[in-house]
């Protein structure tokens, strides 16, 4: 492999009361996929600010063609040729694809803009990131994926030698990421550089050229190539074994707890959904994104009412009209958008914890301080979330433990069916296994769980039956001895229709 | 107590400042009036305080307080009601207007700032016809029920709590224990931050904002109804100009959040007093003339919510 | 271009089938209804291109404006500065005089000097034969005013704009009254003192005029009415001290705190004086309030309800009252007369002079009665 272009010495960098990087060094070689994986607060990101000029580092020094530089401002690390993506696309939905590729960069005089030159450079550009839209195309007529290679093209636009993507596939589709991955060879072919920042341990298998390990802002280790493997990520991101990830035991499964007919989305108000799930049983839905899976769990909880159907939920039928009707009958759904329907971040755990119970914890209209004050150590400690404080504010814990809060906020509901809508998405190794640990608790107590899940591995380690959905239709189900990935694709993917045709 | 240091300094400060710079500031008639004001403007600061709270904005405040202040009087007088049916009928138009505000902004999905807007120039506009334009009070009748916003519970012989201020404390009280000690304070502040998680929580989210309009049309209309009781005298064209600014920005020195979910009443209540002490400073204090007055609250105002946004940022970084 | 703004307005005024009325109507006396062309800035192209057709047709008939609704009426108009009970005695007089000449008679009470100028632009549009003005900025709308003299007939009421090309003003002048204010003053404290003044803008100029004439004559200087002292300043002579003018923007709250204000600051004031109709009721509810009436003087302006009761109650000395039935009843008589071609009504000075009264309490009851029987009480 090729020249080292990037090179971070020793750089540590404090915050008030937190080393967050105290010493780490990283290579990253001309034309090189340098995969950078760790857990929450390992320091990723702080890192990746200091690569991107966005904060300075305390101590250590950057390189980059073996020159020692130091980035004051994000210009500045753009001009040496570093560029980052961030999880949250930074780009107008309002601007064409062109547009966006030039704000604040806009070649022309005097305040007018050189429109033909931004076509002409965009439509190289785009090419290059193998993207077929014109560049005056409006951005939100794009799907995600597409939008998320504008931003490639933007980064490439500015003649950025080392890319930084952090999470780049957590809302894009199979397909999408497939082809995101094909851009990515394609960079490496023609000398860029690429740090890719993923929690997906599949995509870095297949990606990366070689993996680099952060834990608690030190280097964990290094995997080259041909040693990168699930076990030996995992084993040094936690730095133990992780043997049993997925724990299931083997219990009885007990009554319909949940059971679904002809239920017809807004979405998909021409494809009809009935399921059933049974008290103890863990079910996991597969498919692609936008295969409607969220639509189905939004529909089953009333948070966008369905069009008809019926569900009936420990004997009480009907189809729940919003959220407060769906959790009187014992439904509880935890959104797959965390921070925007989950949580409220501004809100201390406490209140976070006890907002949907807090009724049955009132005297008359006034909340009963100390019984909401017993309900939360309870859950504190029943889900082990680590927080300073009840008084805390959510915004300021870790997304595994935030996740932790949305749970307990339904657990003091006592479901009897809990809907999970991408429970792990963003949570590091060990929050995860706690969610798995807790969903097994569940289950094994007698409550139903129906969770959607992107992630194969998830899917196959946690469900005792898979429901595979395919452009808003259930396509097939597949019970746990026959699980395979080839097995779920084929359904994902329309499966047998698509083979007729 | 955190929340509203930046604001309770502010007080103060300006506070001593006129008392050594102003003519007669600390007599008792002069404190006696600076707490009728503060309650007669607070209310209207509580009212909005409870829609910002949920995320939205009132805009109409000022001309729900000239519909009732011109109202009661019209059918007083000249209608020859009850005092008591008017104050009746007062309650129930301001609930009316509330559940009407609330409807379009919940069910119709109509942005709070435009549906506002729109119910400030019509309950103006319905004034003016009403009245016909003319002036409204009650001459020199109705002492007793004018009382409500003239006396004061006399301490010493100069000086009073006005019946105003002490309606402004028991409203005050009464928005403090439901705002931090009811489940439904609780729904609001949480739909304020993350109005669609409090619906995904099982809050009847909807309920709760056409509440917030309802508290405060109808605070709007206590405000207006003690204005009039108080001054006696209201022009339908101008009664009220303005006071839903006066009221936000209260509601802003007090901690509000335009964002939504934050805000406290003992904030809203001390805003309310700052801005009455400016006014008041500026027509006591010699070298203050008063055409500066719209001048020195806007930089009083700015200065004090830059200074709160540097302390909240500050502790902030400290996390 | 004009002819076809001037349609555009019509369609935006109302109906479409204001387009047909035209070429029915009849037509008294022709002139040329210029449009402004701010009104018809963000006016429809596809609209403006359809009128352009119709206008070809309707040009002739356009040009030479229709406005009046019922057939050959003739239509004035009396335009305020404000919303206020003075105006309503300015309408009836008016409205009187409409009655009794047979024509229409409309009365406008704009909210502000910005109104004033749109209500004024919409009269223009709608065609009226002439109009009567009182003057909010009679040197900045100088402009305006004199657009309206060009295209109809413009006279002035109440405040003059005499810079403009207005035929004539009806009045009273204000500094004269702002004397007699003082003079009133005087009687109520003729052992001196020191005099507070509340006003509620003093950007109009009979504001500036009236507040002037109580001023000096309090502190007897010449007669001089393009003097002005600034409001925040004290003027002290001989006798009389006036320690400050105070503005409230017609917010009543603020009118009633800024009497307040100055109880608290001036704790020996021996008279106030409230220049603008709704100010002494204002002063009064104060100085009640504080337990000061009686030992505070109050003189003032205009005929407000409770400003006449205050002085049959001897709680106020008395008030200057203008004769606003008298403007608007004239303004309508000289208008039709000049309308009809006859311009004798013009007296040399330009001025017809409707001067003010000085009301204490041994003339009230005749004042009151004559007043009440006006309003059709």
């Amino acid at each position: 492999m090729g020249e080292p272009f990037l090179e971070v010495r020793k750089i540590t960098k404090r915050f008030p009361g937190v080393v967050a990087l105290s010493g780490v060094d990283l290579r990253v070689n001309v034309g090189e996929v340098v995969a950078l994986i760790g857990e929450n607060g390992a320091g990723k990101s702080t890192l990746m600010k200091i690569l991107a000029g966005v904060q300075p580092a305390d101590e250590g020094a950057l390189l980059v063609d073996g020159k020692v530089v130091r980035f004051a401002h994000v210009q500045d690390a753009q001009k040496a040729g570093i560029a980052l993506i961030h999880q949250e696309l930074n780009l107008a939905d309002n601007l064409t694809v062109a547009a966006n590729m030039f704000l604040g960069r806009e070649p022309g005089k005097f305040g007018w803009i050189d429109q033909r030159a931004i076509e002409r450079e965009a439509k190289r550009v785009l090419e290059m990131v193998g993207l077929e839209v014109s560049p005056d195309t409006l951005l939100s007529e794009l799907t995600l994926g597409k939008q998320q290679l504008v931003e490639i093209a933007k980064a490439l636009s500015t003649e950025a030698k080392v890319i930084i993507m952090d999470e780049p596939t957590s809302s894009l589709s199979m397909n999408e990421s497939e082809r995101l991955f094909e851009v990515i060879r394609d960079l490496r072919e023609n000398g860029v550089s690429v740090i890719y920042i993923s929690h997906r341990l599949g995509e870095v298998k297949e990606l990366a050229d070689r993996v680099v390990v952060f834990r608690d802002g030190e280097n964990a280790g290094m995997l080259e190539r041909d040693e990168v493997d699930h076990d030996a990520m995992v084993r040094m991101m936690v730095g133990r074994d992780v043997s049993q990830f997925y724990q299931r035991t083997e219990h009885e499964l007990g009554e319909v707890a949940l059971s679904v007919r002809g239920l017809r989305t807004v979405e998909h108000p021409s494809n009809e959904l009935g399921f059933e799930v049974r008290a103890g049983e863990v079910v996991g839905v597969a498919g692609l994104v936008g295969a409607g899976r969220s639509e189905m769990l939004a529909a089953l909880f009333g948070a966008r009412p369905a069009l008809s159907g019926e569900v009936s939920v420990g004997g009480r039928e009907g189809l729940p009209r919003s959220p407060r009707e769906a959790l009187e009958r014992g439904l509880a759904l935890v959104p797959e958008d965390r921070k925007g329907q989950g949580v409220i971040l501004d809100m201390a755990v406490k209140e976070n914890m006890s907002l949907a119970s807090l009724r049955h914890a009132a005297r008359g209209p006034f909340v009963n301080v100390s019984k909401e004050e017993e309900l939360v150590a309870e859950m504190t400690s029943a889900l082990s979330v680590k927080t300073p404080g009840s008084w805390q504010l959510v915004r300021f814990l870790s997304g595994g433990n935030q996740q932790k809060i949305v749970l307990a906020k339904w657990l003091a509901l006592k479901p009897k069916v809990l809907l999970l809508d991408e429970p792990t998405r963003g949570i590091d190794i060990g929050a995860k296994e706690e969610i798995y640990l807790l969903m097994e608790r569940f289950a094994s107590e007698g409550m139903a769980i129906l969770f959607v899940s992107s992630e194969m591995e998830e899917i196959m380690g946690m469900a005792d039956r898979t429901l595979v959905m395919h452009e808003g239709r259930i396509t097939g189900e597949l019970a746990r001895e026959d699980f395979s990935e080839e097995a779920i694709m084929e359904l994902a993917t329309g499966g047998n229709i698509n083979k007729a045709e | 107590m955190k929340k509203i240091k930046g604001i309770l300094i502010t007080l103060i400060v300006i506070y001593v400042a006129t008392a050594f710079l102003g003519e007669n500031f600390l007599g008792g008639y002069n404190q006696g009036k600076l707490l009728e004001r503060t309650g007669l403007y607070g209310l209207l600061g509580i009212g909005v305080a409870f829609v910002i709270i949920t995320g939205g904005i009132d805009l109409s405040i000022g001309s729900v307080v000239c519909l009732v202040g011109c109202g009661v009087p019209w059918l007083v007088m000249k209608q020859d009601w009850s005092p008591g049916a008017a104050v009746l009928m007062a309650i129930v138009v301001s609930m009316c207007i509330g559940l009407w505000h609330g409807f379009l902004i919940t069910k119709l999905k109509l942005q709070p700032f435009v549906v506002t807007l729109c119910s400030l120039l019509i309950y103006r506009g319905a004034t003016r016809g009403l009245a016909e334009d003319q002036s409204q009070g009650f001459g020199g009748e109705y002492e007793a029920f004018r009382s409500w916003g003239t006396e004061a519970i006399a301490v010493t012989s100069k000086f009073g709590i006005p019946y105003p201020f002490v309606i402004l404390i028991v409203v005050a009280a009464i928005a403090w224990v439901f705002l931090n000690k009811t489940i439904w304070g609780r729904y609001l502040f949480a739909l304020g931050n993350n109005e669609e998680a409090a619906r995904l929580s099982g809050i009847n989210t909807d309920r709760m904002v056409i509440l917030s309009y309802v508290i405060c049309s109808m605070l709007a209309a206590l405000g207006g109804l003690l204005f009039i009781l108080n001054g006696n005298s209201a022009q339908p064209s101008d009664f009220g100009n303005f006071y839903e600014l006066y009221a936000i920005a209260a509601a802003v020195l007090g901690g509000c959040s335009l964002r939504g979910g934050e805000g406290t009443i003992v904030g809203v209540v001390i805003g309310t007093a700052v801005m009455q002490l400016l006014k008041n400073m500026i027509n006591l204090v010699d070298w203050l003339k008063s055409h500066m007055e719209f001048l020195i609250v806007g930089v009083v105002l700015l200065v004090a919510v830059i200074a709160d946004e540097m302390i909240k940022q500050r502790v902030r970084r400290q996390r | 271009m004009e002819i076809c703004q001037g349609l555009g307005i019509f369609t935006l005024g109302g109906k479409l089938s204001h387009e047909i009325e035209f070429v029915g109507c009849p037509r008294e006396r022709s002139g040329v209804f210029l449009l402004v062309p701010s009104r018809v800035a963000g006016f429809d192209s596809r609209l403006m291109k359809n009128f352009l057709a119709c206008t070809v047709a309707l040009g002739a008939f356009a040009f030479s404006g229709c406005g009046e609704k019922d057939g050959g009426k003739a239509s004035y108009a009396l335009v305020t500065t404000g919303v206020a009970s003075f105006w309503d005695i300015c309408k009836k007089g008016g409205e009187d005089a409409g009655e009794e000449l047979g024509v229409e008679v409309e009365v406008l009470m704009p909210s502000s000097g910005d109104d004033q100028r749109s209500k004024l632009e919409d009269l223009l549009a709608k065609g009226v034969d002439g109009i009567s003005v009182a003057a909010i900025d009679p040197v900045n709308q100088a402009g305006l005013y004199d657009e309206v003299a060009e295209k109809s007939i413009l006279i002035t009421m109440d405040t003059d704009a005499p810079t403009s090309k207005r035929q004539v003003y009806v009045g009273m002048d204000n500094y004269d009254a702002g004397w007699m204010c003082g003079e009133l003053v005087k009687e109520a404290i003729p052992e001196g003192g020191e005099v507070v003044l509340f006003i509620g803008r003093l950007e109009q100029d009979n504001a500036k005029r009236r507040r002037q004439g109580v001023i000096d004559c309090l502190l007897d200087r010449g007669k001089d009415p393009s003097r002005f002292d600034a409001p925040g300043q004290s003027q002290i002579g001989e006798k009389y001290t006036v320690l400050a003018t105070l503005t409230d923007q017609f917010d009543r709250a603020k009118g009633k705190a800024n009497v307040e204000d100055m109880l608290t600051k001036h704790e020996g004031v021996a008279a106030m004086v409230g220049l603008f109709a709704y100010n002494p009721p204002l002063i009064l509810e104060a100085l009640k309030q504080a337990g000061r009436i009686g030992e505070v003087k109050v003189v003032g302006f205009d005929e407000d309800e409770v400003t006449l009761q205050a002085i049959k109650d001897g709680t106020v000395h008395g008030t200057v009252v203008q004769d606003p039935y008298e403007y608007g009843n004239r303004s309508i008589r000289v208008l039709h007369a000049l309308a009809n071609g006859d311009t004798s009504v013009i007296p040399e000075s330009k001025i017809i002079d409707i001067p003010a009264r000085q009301i204490r309490k041994d003339n009230l009851e005749a004042f009151w009665a004559d007043l009440n029987s006006k309003l059709g009480k």
